[in-house]
């Protein structure tokens, strides 16, 4: 990856978990986008958390490309929660 | 916790397909694509000259269309047209008796062609036109419920109007080689190659992209108004197109059309060119290449059809090369350059399913074909066009075989892909998998 949106997609914010984006309305692929943005920040390879109105299926490719895993953490109903951390 | 891409995934997860539905289609549309390059090779002498009738060169041109171009484009809106407008997969039966129905009829439907034999056409357009149909229906119980994406909802509205236009004239073309015509031959063949390749493939195929285009290069989703604009103006176009056809005012609505039209691709291509210019990933190799010599290959029909109404001088090859540049510089190379992009992704995607960490989609790909691909398609398309201007049948037996060995090639990046997929799949839970 070389280029760079010209501004950040999602709502972000930090908590003691991890850095949290909220990607719930955006038009496909902004979401994919959002995230990946969001990964290729991560120089400490601290945890992400996803927060997303519907499992992210074209995700996972990419996160795996990049040496990244997802596992499914528990959230609000109708929300589907994703926590983001570097492949071990 | 569990790990993410399938077993949790209730409602979302349901919006995916089994794995063998859409790779069933795409296996097809690989198989026919070689079929089509032997069948233009058995029909090379005629080819540089064709404009229509039974023979091999017209086996050729429906195996690309109906086999590979159809196929492909069926497999690919099955796939992910649940995923962009938020529709669950209502069946999986319908599909997979849609494949079993339109595989062996395009088989029957090209064999009746080049062996002149109308009974087998007949009954092989029948089984076509029967499966399209089902397909139709899926689509457009899709569209109706579609949430969101309203420019790639407006594209495949159109793409599926033009479908069945498309159907209804081939079936008069189909039954006027048994004798009874529905629709004026001329005028059903202008409303079947228009609404074929520019209605039904090529809408589908610019409507798709604002979904693919945007996801390969890692863009925003391109600007909906913009897209809308691009989708009336190329409906517009169409209908211009298609009055002209039927003779009401043919040149000034003809101009009019390729007008219309031409302002919808630059639109179309305007929205492409941000995402890739946007996207966080500029180097999309040796595919995106083939998408952009598609993408060339329509401007250039367009222009092709520009000097055509104006009276411009042209070769007297210029129906063939006019065929050749919408069907296999525009379509073909497009839809091989998104195909070899989407098929390592999907693999992915359907291994990983329920895995906390799937296989890489450039662990499962295998670029050696995919160049030896690239190479023989760029030299047979040259080739032909070198063919139809020289009027020889020797240079297109060549450049038939150079495209032959192409689709071979592509059809060993499919089967290793298959091949990888089932190792990947086989693996032991927690077993490293490969991160190429």
């Amino acid at each position: 990856m070389s280029g760079t949106p010209a501004a950040p997609l999602g709502r972000r914010w930090h908590e003691a978990d991890g850095t949290h984006i909220d990607v719930r309305g955006l038009a496909p692929p902004g979401p994919l986008v959002a995230i990946l943005q969001l990964v290729g920040e991560q120089a400490t390879g601290s945890a992400l958390i996803v927060h997303h109105d519907r499992d992210p299926q074209l995700l996972y490719p990419e996160l795996a490309q990049l040496g990244w895993v997802a596992e499914r953490i528990a959230g609000e109903p109708g929300e589907v929660r994703l926590r983001l951390a570097r492949a071990p | 916790m569990k790990p993410a891409g399938g077993a949790f995934l209730g409602g979302a997860g349901s919006r995916l397909l089994p794995a063998s539905i859409p790779f069933r289609f795409f296996g097809a549309a690989i198989s026919f694509h070689l079929l089509a390059w032997l069948a233009l090779l058995a029909g090379a002498e005629r080819l540089p000259r064709f404009t229509g009738g039974l023979g091999w060169p017209l086996a050729a041109l429906h195996l690309v269309t109906l086999g590979v171009l159809a196929m492909t484009a069926i497999g690919a809106s099955l796939q992910l047209l649940p995923v962009a407008t938020r529709q669950p997969v209502r069946s999986t039966r319908w599909p997979v008796a849609i494949w079993w129905l339109y595989t062996p009829g395009v088989g029957a439907v090209a064999l009746g062609m080049g062996a002149g034999l109308p009974w087998l056409l007949g009954t092989g357009a029948a089984a076509v036109l029967s499966a399209l149909l089902g397909y139709a229906a899926l689509l457009a119980i899709n569209l109706s419920g579609a949430r969101g994406m309203p420019a790639v909802v407006a594209h495949g509205w159109l793409a599926l109007l033009s479908l069945l236009v498309a159907l209804g004239t081939a079936l008069s073309l189909a039954l006027a080689y048994l004798g009874v015509p529905l629709l004026d031959r001329n005028a059903a063949l202008a409303l079947h190659l228009l609404f074929a390749a520019y209605g039904f493939m090529g809408l589908l195929a610019l409507g798709l992209s604002t979904i693919l285009v945007p996801m390969f290069a890692l863009a925003a989703a391109p600007d909906e108004r913009r897209g809308l604009a691009s989708a009336g103006l190329a409906g517009s176009a169409l209908i211009a197109a298609a009055l002209a056809a039927l003779g009401v005012a043919p040149q000034p609505l003809r101009g009019l059309a390729i007008a219309l039209g031409a302002v919808a691709v630059l639109l179309h291509l305007q929205l492409m060119g941000q995402a890739l210019r946007s996207g966080m990933r500029r180097e999309l190799g040796r595919s995106f290449t083939l998408v952009r010599v598609g993408w060339g290959g329509l401007l250039a029909s367009l222009a092709t059809a520009a000097a055509s109404t104006a009276g411009a001088p042209l070769p007297d090859a210029a129906p063939t090369l006019f065929g050749l540049v919408v069907i296999g510089v525009w379509l073909l190379s497009f839809l091989l350059g998104i195909l070899q992009r989407i098929l390592p992704f999907l693999a992915s995607m359907h291994v990983g399913r329920g895995s906390k960490r799937p296989p890489t989609p450039s662990s499962l790909s295998a670029e050696g074909p995919l160049a030896v691909h690239f190479w023989c398609h760029l030299a047979a398309l040259a080739g032909l066009a070198l063919a139809c201007v020289a009027d020889s049948g020797l240079l297109a037996s060549l450049a038939a075989g150079v495209g032959a060995v192409g689709a071979a090639a592509f059809g060993s990046f499919f089967l290793t892909l298959l091949r990888r997929m089932r190792d990947s799949a086989a693996a032991p839970p927690g077993a490293s998998r490969p991160m190429a």
